[in-house]
């Protein structure tokens, strides 16, 4: 064990965790991956001019060359420029539903666990309801409910995954809350007079960020993976990794080995997986030293 | 929406007020006293183990799982798992609104054919099948039925048969399916952890956190695709797909496991890790204790608990799960039943699985909420 | 401590228990022939099914008075043993055969025809195939007017009456008014002049007296077809239409020849039921141990979502010809697993089960077989909305679209690429002149022309297609090069099948994916679905002189009455006049002879308004079926016998499973 640097007195909870985030290497390592995997995929196709759309026929299914580092698919589009756009997807549905169900499960977790008792009791009986319901149930209704006016359009995608995922969010969140009310600051504030609002506002909610930002990171990847299934039964986004994935597995045959339409995105999307997984962790122990 | 031809549009007064009343229902439950609370949660508890076992296996075998888990329930469930019975029943039939709602909402409709029907062809067929054109008149059949008949309704797109007829061959299917793949996980999972969690940062450590991420970073049916590739279509061991015969079950009771068998994996390995670090272990070792009995007497231990606490979200997820490792490996099972049936806009066979899915997750979680507080005993006191 | 072993093992022990419960249950005998057979049927009573998977079903487990025979092709005797055909071609006298047997070995009698023709006519039982048996004397009568009737006075004469205070109208919000009220359906049937005058109002004004003289000829149109289906219901099936002279003895009057008929009769639609089943059994007589049935193969057993088992029949008539014992008909609709499936030895046969992607590979195996199909691949227009209600603009995509390379790089079966509608390999139908072609350069000075040049200003556009990876393959390349060639951003998307079929027919698309596989060989299946507001039209396209074309070809009489306003619209009217005055002159070989190929070229006309003026759809390739077949099965093969000796395409890809054997030399092996 190395010896450690007591963090100097004044430093907020944020500052010591980021610290303490920083000290666990799989979770720095995790952590600058999924930056440039983020980078790499909203930035280079601009930069090396990839073009995910333009076919050609005539050069479908050539595996990886200089000129197209990933090989191309099946109507001779570049693979590399795919599998970088079904990444700006990927990602971009992990974080648009993670933020969608971050706004529900903190709201209705702070409020279950700010009134307590009775409200709390109901509040909770609907999450447990909805943990009855297997969620892909809910996303594929949802799904087909906007299939007609959103002609591919991500959206619909966004918020059937961030309905059905908030309820671990709202369940955390409430546990925190619940011992957060009795605090003294607290009850400091409501002798005070502060209202509610004021107080969940002022003292619970900034209170709860840290497990909130732990829960978040680690719903991004159950996202990701949600979406992909989505994708093999034929429900999911047009260009995603998901997408990707599920049509190479389709031609995945020892009668013609495209081994790349597979190889690419899959690797692509582990790596993320992976990392985002290992930061939640690091996370999980930066804020929570003591275990949960 | 309310184009000509859609059963879609907005949602009408009646249709609110009726979400509204189950959401109140479902509300006034909390306020049943204790004793209310026990008698209603172990009869319902009876009464939806016999719905279930009933579509497996028949009246006899329902009867008798009625009963007993009526008795059980009465006799040694703590109150908050009563209470959470009592919810369930509002709770399903609100899940059979709600869903009707969303299913009317969506464009298409079941009698849509690639051949234009006439109006009163439609017409007819609506008659015949017990699905009207509004979504609370369905609801009222759809009720009626079940309650009267104890039937789930014909299916549109499997002519001739009722849903529960359909079912009835598929859920013993799918159960088997994921009790397995769940005992495989819980296996399979245990074993990796506790093996890396009593030697942290060894080679065995290594090797077990890699497989456990290949299972949690890429999705069940791309591990399955590859399982059919190598183990069926490359060395011919396996059959590619289908049901039938007990090599049938290997490679989607696997690829159903996988993810969960790491997750496992993974909190095993850190209970055994804080428990191994404990000082009774010393005590145990210094003892002269052989390092075997060590192990299985608390590393165990350590690692059983979290891992039942993840059974309950486990198993909601190997059903989800499911959905697609029915549909790779082309199993007649319940998951291929909901999705089919939500593409064709079989109304029936949506609801039929929708209860039949829901009251299985809640009675697992029972389960394994009536496991936890038998194996740890500090939690049936807390409630 | 042993507590947490203890509720492992007998959790362990559940699970065991449950796999072994769930495999106890008898294993049946191996079959000769397991086919992929795509998806779940949907129900095996012949006249209620459309799909294919039923259709092949159907022909298996039940026998109409002609059958389909494997080697030509070709109708030939089921339970009919032979026919005569009266001199005009109206009048089939069936002699049905004294060994046809239903497998609970009762005869197979004239009445049972007649019981399940009226079934499948009968309104009320929603049958979707019943328009097979329009070309028979009243059955069109029996099945729809009565719904005709009820439509014109509860729907459309009421909205005429509201109608009615907005005159004068214009031609144009009058041609809405009689789509979205879908008034010409119901009024097809109607042979009024008046009446097909005001309906086929595309330009002026319409006055209030208009209105009135439309509202009482809707009022007189709603009386005859109403008479019409009371005396349908009185006549057909007694003395009139279809008529059991005895047991053994069918009558059948047609309204006018059809030369296709035996082929319908072949068909699913106009199979026998048995109606002592159905009334033990009701709706679920198709079942295991409810059914019976009369073809070549019985109903052994059926596991949903998994197979179906067939076992020869032993009451059937001609079981000496059949070889295979057992056959399994796999219900999936994975194409990759039915793939896997074949390549591992489980299945014997793919059927054209496959994924299109591998089509280039596969096409090198020696166990595949292919030949062109009697399908059309095309996309529909939306010509309702801007942009593409500009037929310069339908017809400037129809020129931007590659078709050879689609054909040749994206398909690589040996489609081939679609300038025309109706698919090659018709008797005796030659394609249209077309104007269809791969021409970027004029592509793009129509569209320029059209008011969008280089693309600006034309709106965003959406492909829809169902949700299955060989359209999207399709969508996608279509739409990158009308990017490309065009200028314009088009969007591929997709839905499930029921959002799919509603989105097209509520026209709440741009461009929709669509294929049309021929009911019978005989273009008038393809031609008929774009008369003005066919159900099957779905485009919006409305042409008075097609909807005409398409009136004459069902009744080539009707043009002899007054040819020539007709014959003036038409782009080769010559050959038409010739053959108009042949039907009325020369032996009544001849005669029949001229109206057959006049209703050919009537129908050829109407095809080239679509691909040479109009342009309401893209057509894009004509299918090729495949099929990997082990080489131990026979008779399932992709080409047919023909007249001459030689050999052609199996262009409807049928393959009756009582003309299929097996190699007992290769029995056994995978």
């Amino acid at each position: 064990m190395s010896t450690r640097v007591l963090p100097p007195p004044g430093h907020s909870p944020g500052a010591r965790a980021w610290r303490r985030l920083k000290r666990n290497r799989l979770a720095r390592v995790g952590l600058v991956l999924v930056t440039l995997m983020a980078l790499g995929c909203f930035c280079l196709p601009a930069l090396l001019h990839l073009d995910p759309t333009t076919t050609h026929p005539a050069f479908r299914h050539q595996p990886p060359s200089a000129a197209h580092w990933f090989g191309t698919d099946g109507l001779g589009r570049d693979y590399a420029a795919r599998v970088l756009a079904g990444g700006q997807t990927s990602l971009l549905v992990g974080l648009v539903a993670t933020l969608t169900c971050v706004v529900i499960g903190v709201l209705y977790g702070a409020a279950a666990g700010y009134y307590g008792g009775r409200v709390d009791e109901v509040m909770m009986r609907f999450v447990d309801f909805m943990y009855g319901i297997p969620y892909m149930f809910l996303v594929i209704l949802i799904m087909l409910m906007f299939s007609e006016s959103a002609r591919g359009d991500p959206v619909p995608v966004f918020v059937a995954l961030g309905l059905v995922e908030w309820l671990t969010m709202a369940r955390v969140v409430r546990g925190q809350v619940l011992t957060l009310r009795e605090r003294e600051f607290v009850l400091a504030a409501r002798l005070l007079g502060a209202g509610d609002l004021a107080i969940i506002a002022r003292h619970i909610v900034p209170n709860v960020l840290g497990i909130v930002t732990v829960y978040a990171t680690l719903t991004v990847p159950t996202v990701i993976i949600l979406e992909s299934f989505l994708s093999f039964l034929g429900l999911g986004l047009k260009l995603s990794w998901g997408q990707l994935v599920s049509e190479a597995v389709g031609v995945v045959n020892p009668v013609a080995v495209y081994w790349w339409l597979l190889a690419f995105p899959s690797a692509f999307l582990a790596v993320t997986l992976l990392c985002l997984n290992y930061v939640g962790d690091g996370l999980r122990d930066a804020v929570d030293p003591k275990g949960h | 929406m309310g184009r000509p031809g859609t059963q879609g549009g907005t949602l009408s007064a009646l249709e609110a007020a009726a979400v509204a009343f189950g959401v109140a229902t479902l509300a006034g439950a909390a306020w049943l006293p204790p004793k209310a609370t026990r008698v209603s949660g172990a009869s319902f508890g009876g009464l939806i183990a016999f719905a279930l076992a009933r579509l497996a296996w028949g009246v006899p075998v329902g009867a008798l799982a009625s009963v007993t888990f009526a008795l059980v329930l009465f006799r040694f469930a703590p109150g908050a798992v009563l209470r959470r019975v009592t919810f369930l029943v509002p709770s399903l039939l609100l899940l059979v609104f709600v869903t009707t709602l969303l299913m009317y909402h969506a464009p298409g409709s079941p009698f849509a054919g690639e051949k234009v029907a006439s109006p009163q062809v439609e017409a007819a067929l609506r008659a015949h099948f017990g699905v009207p054109k509004s979504a609370v008149d369905f609801f009222g059949i759809y009720l009626r039925r079940l309650v009267v008949e104890g039937s789930l309704g014909p299916s549109v797109k499997v002519q001739g048969r009722n849903v529960e007829t359909l079912l009835r061959p598929a859920l013993p299917v799918s159960l088997t399916l994921g009790l397995l793949a769940l005992v495989l996980a819980s296996a399979v999972g245990l074993w990796l952890g506790i093996v890396a969690g009593l030697k942290p940062n060894s080679a065995a450590d290594y090797a077990s956190t890699g497989l456990s991420a290949i299972g949690l970073s890429l999705p069940s049916f791309v591990l399955g695709a590859i399982g059919i590739v190598l183990f069926a279509l490359k060395l011919g061991w396996l059959p590619v797909a289908g049901w039938g015969d007990l090599r049938h079950i290997v490679l989607p009771a696997v690829t159903l496991a996988l993810p969960h068998a790491a997750y496992i994996a993974r909190l095993a390995r850190g209970g055994t890790i804080e428990v191994m670090s404990q000082d009774f272990i010393r005590t145990a070792r210094a003892k002269g204790l052989p390092e075997s009995a060590v192990v299985l007497r608390h590393a165990l231990k350590g690692a059983i608990l979290p891992v039942v606490s993840y059974l309950g979200p486990a198993a909601a997820g190997i059903m989800t799960g499911s959905f697609v490792v029915e549909t790779l490996f082309g199993i007649p099972g319940m998951g291929q039943w909901f999705v089919r049936g939500a593409i064709n806009r079989d109304y029936s066979v949506v609801l039929g699985t929708a209860l039949v899915y829901a009251s299985l997750v809640t009675a697992f979680n029972l389960l394994v909420d009536l496991a936890y507080a038998w194996l740890d005993p500090r939690v049936r006191s807390r409630s | 401590m042993y507590r947490t072993l203890l509720g492992i093992l007998s959790v362990f022990g559940a699970a065991l228990l449950l796999v072994a419960l769930t495999f106890s249950k008898t294993l049946e005998a191996p079959a000769d022939l397991r086919l992929a057979n795509g998806t779940e049927p949907k129900s095996l009573d012949p006249e209620l099914t459309t799909g294919e998977p039923e259709h092949v079903l159907a022909s298996a487990l039940f026998e109409g008075l002609t059958r389909i025979d494997g080697k030509t092709g070709k109708p030939v005797a089921g339970v009919a043993e032979r026919w005569d055909i009266s001199a005009d071609g109206t009048v089939y006298t069936f002699h049905l055969r004294d060994d046809a047997r239903w497998s609970d070995g009762r005869p197979v009698t004239a009445d049972d025809f007649v019981y399940a023709w009226k079934r499948l006519l009968e309104p009320a039982v929603g049958a979707e195939y019943a328009y097979m048996l329009f070309p028979v004397a009243l059955a069109e009568a029996y099945n729809t007017f009565a719904g005709h009737a009820e439509t014109l006075e509860k729907q459309l004469m009421p909205a005429v009456t509201a109608l009615a205070t907005q005159s004068p109208l214009d031609a144009r919000s009058w041609q809405d008014f009689l789509r979205r009220n879908k008034a010409n359906d119901p009024l097809r049937p109607v042979d009024d002049d008046v009446l097909g005058e005001l309906l086929a109002r595309r330009t002026g004004t319409l006055t209030a007296s208009d209105l009135a003289t439309f509202r009482a000829r809707l009022e007189h149109a709603r009386a005859w077809l109403r008479d019409e289906s009371v005396r349908a219901r009185a006549h057909f099936g007694v003395d009139h239409g279809v008529i059991a002279k005895d047991a053994r003895t069918l009558v059948v009057e047609l309204r006018a020849p059809t030369p296709y008929f035996l082929q319908v009769l072949a068909h699913n639609s106009s199979m026998p039921v048995p109606r002592w089943a159905l009334a033990a059994h009701g709706d679920r007589w198709f079942l295991p141990g409810n059914i019976v049935s009369n073809g070549p193969f019985r109903l052994a057993n059926w596991i949903v979502n998994d197979h179906i088992r067939l076992e020869k029949s032993p009451t059937y008539w001609g079981k000496s010809e059949v070889r295979l014992e057992r056959v399994d008909m796999l219900s999936n609709e994975n194409q990759m697993t039915i793939l896997n499936l074949y390549l591992t030895g489980a299945l014997d046969c793919t059927n054209r089960y496959f994924p299109q992607e591998l089509a280039p590979e596969l096409k090198k195996r020696r166990d595949f077989e292919q030949a062109p199909g009697l399908v059309v691949y095309f996309y529909r227009l939306n010509t309702t909305r801007k942009p593409l209600d500009d037929k310069r603009v339908r017809k400037a995509i129809n020129l931007a679209i590659d078709r050879e390379l689609i054909t040749k790089s994206v398909l690589g079966l040996g489609q081939a690429p679609a300038y025309t509608f109706v698919p090659p390999g018709l008797p005796a139908y030659t394609a249209p002149a077309t104007a269809i072609r791969h021409d970027p350069d004029e592509a793009r000075r129509l569209l320029a022309e059209a008011g969008y040049p280089g693309g600006k200003g034309f709106p965003r556009v959406g492909i829809l297609y169902n949700t299955m990876e060989d359209h999207k393959r399709l969508a996608e390349v279509v739409s990158d090069q009308l990017r490309r060639t065009l200028g314009i951003e088009v969007t591929p998307y997709n839905q499930e099948w029921q959002s799919y079929l509603e989105a097209e027919r509520a026209l709440n698309y741009d461009i929709a994916r669509a294929g049309w596989n021929a009911d019978y060989a005989d273009p008038n299946t393809f031609l008929e679905m774009f008369v003005t507001n066919g159900a099957n039209n779905q485009t919006g396209f409305s042409s008075e002189l097609y909807d005409r074309l398409i009136r004459l070809a069902s009744d080539v009489s009707l043009l002899a009455r007054d040819p020539d306003p007709t014959l003036a619209k038409l782009r080769e009217p010559e050959p038409i006049r010739a053959l108009l005055a042949a039907t009325q002159s020369g032996s009544p070989t001849d005669r029949e002879h001229a109206r057959e190929r006049l209703r050919l070229l009537l129908l050829r006309e109407a095809e080239s308004i679509l691909v040479e003026d109009e342009f309401p759809i893209v057509p894009i390739y004509f299918y090729v079926n495949g099929t990997l077949t082990q080489p131990r099965v026979h008779g399932y093969s992709m080409r047919v016998l023909l007249d001459d000796g030689s050999f052609g395409p199996n262009l409807q890809d049928t393959h009756p499973l009582r003309d299929v054997w097996v190699d007992p030399a290769h029995k056994g092996e995978p």
